[in-house]
């Protein structure tokens, strides 16, 4: 069926969702519904408004204030008004409202409506904290643990309703736009909510061997969840393989590259949709919002689809899920170290000896230990060549070992290393860097296949 | 809005001659030049500073308050608080609007009358100064540091 809408003079797309009450008096204005004395009579009561706020602001202590804190005011009184218009059934009616009430009254319903919109949002919190997913994914947690939280305690409803004080990093499948402040909150948990919604019906740990098989090391990058369950999930479904398990294997995708390359955007898009269709069916997705929500998700997931299809790399948008406890690992025992009092000796000798290659020697004779060799490399003073021989003796592991507890770090990041530190990890640095670049990735390998 | 902040300015202009009514005991008084300069003078402090005032403004409250003070006649009056309130504005923002008005101006008057003996550079360049900066690094206003006992002396303490 159509949906059948009201004719208004005012054209809902040309008004601002983040300065509402003021797009909206300038569209009233330019469309005749305002007049002149109109305009002035509203700003000379906005003046009003603001002058009262800012007696209270400075608690009656302080006639004048800053530019800045009076324009924040001013800014956070249109939003708060702007939300009130925005509550009202359509656009007519608001301008009717902006004509027949006054400002200060406007002001008031609108900071009645903010204190409800506050304790919902506050409601949706505390769900979107009870079906928070487990996942390493460092901005989810973040974002829901503090970044959420800290907007509830620095959120000011008098004189800064229009500021979003809340450290977000996790972004969103549908990012919220054009909105700021309380709603843009209340929009963002919406969509976050129904987002954990859908993922909690999968098995965490699939998720996580689905993230892994797109970057091990997504527990650090900025990357949207549900949006990546949601790929994997209609690849699976496009696959015709159970979505639940979110399991596709290399071939299947080469298999879904041919046969999607065959499709126009069309075809693509009505095949797209069957195929979410069929996951909500598996998945027994009941609730309308989220139906809603997947839906509007679709065209930037076919976007991807799309892209990936003409650059040929469908298999980094359906990605095959790893398990990382599966992947070959390697167990690094440094073996025992020696007596203190012979590890002293050896220093002294090797600090008093005058060749190179007499120091060499003493060292593979007398060093039986990862442990003692790590320590001699800060304690007995070689220079780069000497530290560069040690390093010749030493196997790709015992390097790829060096590696992962000595990692270079630049002046800045190495405050607190100690000089002698410093100087190992940059002969270490440079030693690997002269190395040929097949041996590099080797080592690389290695290093990450180590077990801490 | 070019009528009403003109408005504005005219019930400011009456508001400072209508302290003529106390000053005049103190033989002094402002005409309506005077008055208007003085709006004049706040209007571009307060620009100057970038900041906003509603209402009649401190000049008022700065003519009550140093009205009385043996360091102001008839030939320094309008003088002294035209310099008196870009003062004022200006140390609005250098003590982070710690202060309150009412409280900014008393310290100004009790320096005024006391330590400056009825220097404004004094008055501006050291006491109002050293102030703000106390205020500014969370001492007391009135905090100096030649009130602390010297290092020498703690040490025949200890």
């Amino acid at each position: 069926m159509l949906n059948i809408e009201k004719k208004h003079i005012i054209d809902n797309n040309k008004l601002s969702g983040e300065q509402y009450f003021a797009s909206i008096l300038q569209e009233a204005y330019s469309n005749g519904l305002l007049c002149d004395s109109d305009m002035e009579n509203i700003q000379l009561q906005c003046i009003q408004l603001l002058a009262y706020k800012c007696e209270r602001y400075s608690g009656g202590e302080s006639s004048s204030i800053r530019v800045e804190a009076a324009e924040s005011i001013m800014k956070s009184n249109l939003y708060t008004i702007g939300l009130y218009l925005k509550s009202l059934p359509d656009v007519d009616l608001a301008v009717n409202e902006i004509k027949k009430a006054s400002v200060s009254e406007m002001y008031q319903k609108g900071r009645e409506l903010i204190n409800v919109r506050l304790h919902s949002a506050k409601y949706i919190y505390n769900l979107v904290q009870k079906n928070k997913l487990t996942t390493p994914n460092y901005s989810y947690n973040s974002t829901i643990n503090e970044g959420i939280e800290s907007f509830f305690k620095a959120y000011d409803p008098d004189y800064e309703a229009h500021e979003t004080p809340a450290s977000i990093d996790y972004q969103l499948c549908n990012t919220v736009t054009n909105l700021i402040g309380i709603e843009f909150i209340l929009k963002y948990l919406e969509n976050l909510f129904l987002e954990n919604e859908f993922c909690r019906d999968f098995a965490a740990e699939d998720i996580h061997h689905l993230l892994y098989g797109y970057d091990k090391g997504y527990k650090d990058l900025l990357i949207n969840i549900f949006e990546q369950v949601l790929t994997a999930a209609v690849g699976c479904s496009l696959a015709n393989r159970s979505v639940v398990e979110l399991d596709i294997s290399a071939e299947e995708i080469q298999h879904l590259h041919y046969e999607l390359s065959e499709y126009d955007d069309c075809s693509l898009y009505l095949k797209v949709h069957e195929a979410a269709v069929k996951i909500l069916e598996e998945l027994n997705v009941d609730s309308l919002s989220l139906q809603r929500y997947i839906e509007r998700s679709l065209p930037r997931i076919i976007s991807n689809i799309t892209n990936a299809i003409k650059n040929n790399t469908l298999n980094k948008t359906f990605v095959s899920p790893v398990n990382p406890g599966l992947e070959p690992r390697i167990r690094f025992v440094s073996g025992t170290k020696m007596h203190d009092e012979d590890y002293r000796k050896l220093i002294d000798e090797l600090i008093i000896c005058r060749h190179s290659s007499d120091k060499l020697a003493l060292i593979k004779e007398k060093v039986k230990s990862f442990g003692d060799l790590e320590d001699l490399l800060f304690d007995a003073q070689l220079s780069e060549e000497e530290t560069a021989s040690v390093f010749d003796i030493l196997g790709d592991v015992e390097i790829a070992a060096l590696i992962r507890r000595h990692p270079f770090k630049t002046d800045m990041q190495a405050v607190d290393l100690s000089e002698g530190e410093m100087a190992v990890r940059l002969y270490l640095k440079n030693y690997i860097d002269r190395l040929p670049k097949g041996k590099q990735e080797e080592i690389f390998e290695k290093a990450d296949m180590l077990i801490d | 809005m070019g009528i009403s902040s003109s408005l504005i300015e005219k019930q400011a202009i009456a508001e400072i001659e209508k302290c003529n009514e106390f000053t005049a005991e103190f033989g002094l008084a402002l005409s309506r030049s005077d008055a208007a300069e003085l709006v004049e003078t706040r209007n571009i402090a307060l620009k100057g500073n970038g900041r906003i005032e509603f209402g009649s403004g401190a000049i008022q409250k700065i003519i009550r308050e140093f009205c009385d003070s043996p360091y102001i006649s008839m030939h320094n009056y309008a003088e002294t608080i035209h310099e008196l309130t870009e003062m004022f504005y200006y140390y609005k923002n250098e003590t982070l609007d710690l202060m309150s008005d009412d409280d900014l101006i008393k310290f100004m008057k009790s320096s005024f009358d006391g330590k400056c003996q009825g220097s404004l550079e004094l008055l501006s360049g050291r006491e109002l100064a050293n102030m703000a900066r106390n205020l500014r690094y969370g001492y007391p206003p009135d905090y100096s540091e030649d009130s602390m006992p010297d290092e020498e002396d703690e040490d025949v303490e200890y």
